[in-house]
């Protein structure tokens, strides 16, 4: 799918979830369903297979998030898989951000770990990252066990890289 | 033709000279025709007949007759001949003469002229074919210089490129062998370089996957967030 529909797709959700009150929220919630998909082959093809009718597609949807979604966020992605952009579901859900980001004049920071941050975390980290970047930024948290231990965050292009993975592979390579 | 001519020029002379001869003999020049001319004169003055002389009483015209026969038996001279055979002799001989002079010697002339001129011819064909066989002969000498000249320079060209050949052939061999030492030199190198980076690596998989195992069984919640910590910590500090 084209750049400039992955946009209006995410205009549009930006939109629903201003409609429905919960734009940051609405965020969050379809970043993490995303990077859950990325993160499942069987459900990304599940979600992006035309065979499968769409209702059906919906249905799964909605009993992947059940109750764990805002009722806005679980409607932005029955919305968006059932016009058959399950496939591009990541690609939107990061435009969402930027463009969220982006209206509140801050900087989207993915950050990689292994467990969840707590909020107190979150803040700390976002303090440190905008004195560290001079940017006011957004943490989303991407849970993956492969950084092994420590945080790996991403601010646009720059990479500040703090985790076990990291130096496990630094000390491969010195050797 | 003209041989035949000349041949029987020479026959009708030697016929003419003694045809001519035999006539002049047979014509009233012998013995007997003398005698019988001296009879016949003798009858004629005396009146007898040579029966009367047998008869007795004639001794002296039998005496005279005697002496007449006898002077034509005298013998002739043994140089002078006969008047009658030189003048025949001179003719036939002039005769001959005339006809050689007029047919036999330039026909004789005329042949050993020709025999002259074919012996010169001979000899001059005999010269020219000795010269061309010289001429033949210094070719093939100097053909036979040249193909041994030809020969030897060939023979030494060969032997020059033989030498080319082998010299280029073990400078060759020479440079492969070098190349070949250099490249086995190289190999092995490598080889040892590879050994060591193999097994650099293989202790470097067994140090770190030991180090990771190390950590991972280190890595409980607490360490976890003890990390992350560490980490907002060195952000917000740098």
């Amino acid at each position: 799918m084209s750049e400039e529909r992955i946009t209006k797709y995410a205009e549009a959700v930006l939109s629903v979830a201003s409609a429905e009150n919960g734009g940051a929220e609405v965020e969050d919630e379809l970043f993490r369903f995303a990077r859950a998909v990325e993160g499942s082959d069987d459900l990304r093809r599940t979600l992006s297979d035309s065979k499968i009718p769409a209702a059906r597609r919906q249905q799964i949807v909605e009993d992947l998030i059940g109750g764990q979604a805002t009722p806005a966020t679980t409607a932005v992605i029955s919305m968006i898989v059932a016009a058959g952009r399950g496939g591009d579901i990541h690609r939107i859900a990061d435009e969402v951000v930027a463009l969220g980001a982006a209206s509140r004049a801050k900087a989207v920071a993915e950050v990689y770990s292994v467990i969840e941050l707590t909020d107190d975390q979150q803040a700390r980290l976002a303090t440190s990252l905008q004195s560290a970047t001079g940017k006011e930024v957004e943490i989303k948290v991407i849970i993956d066990e492969s950084v092994m231990g420590g945080l790996l965050v991403q601010i646009e292009d720059e990479v500040i890289d703090g985790t076990v993975r990291t130096r496990l592979k630094q000390l491969r390579e010195a050797f | 033709m003209k041989k035949r001519i000349f041949l029987a020029s020479i026959l009708g002379a030697l016929l003419l000279t003694f045809g001519m001869a035999g006539t002049a003999s047979a014509s009233g020049e012998s013995v007997g025709s003398c005698a019988i001319e001296e009879i016949e004169a003798f009858e004629e003055e005396t009146g007898l007949s040579l029966h009367d002389l047998h008869g007795g009483g004639n001794e002296e015209a039998l005496e005279t007759l005697s002496d007449s026969v006898e002077g034509c038996i005298e013998a002739p001279s043994p140089i002078i001949p006969e008047w009658n055979e030189v003048i025949w002799g001179g003719g036939a001989f002039l005769v001959l003469l005339a006809l050689m002079m007029w047919k036999g010697f330039p026909a004789v002339q005329k042949i050993m002229n020709q025999r002259s001129e074919q012996i010169a011819s001979d000899l001059d064909q005999a010269d020219q074919a000795k010269a061309d066989a010289q001429a033949v002969k210094a070719q093939y000498e100097a053909e036979l210089a040249d193909a041994k000249s030809e020969a030897s320079r060939i023979i030494e060209e060969a032997r020059q490129q033989a030498e080319g050949l082998r010299s280029d052939l073990q400078a060759r061999a020479e440079s492969d062998i070098a190349e070949m030492r250099n490249q086995a030199s190289v190999d092995i190198e490598a080889a040892r370089d590879r050994a060591m980076s193999d097994l650099q690596a293989e202790v470097s998989d067994i140090v770190v996957g030991a180090a990771e195992r190390v950590v991972e069984a280190n890595l409980d919640a607490k360490t976890q967030a003890q990390l992350i910590e560490n980490y907002i910590n060195q952000v917000g500090s740098s």
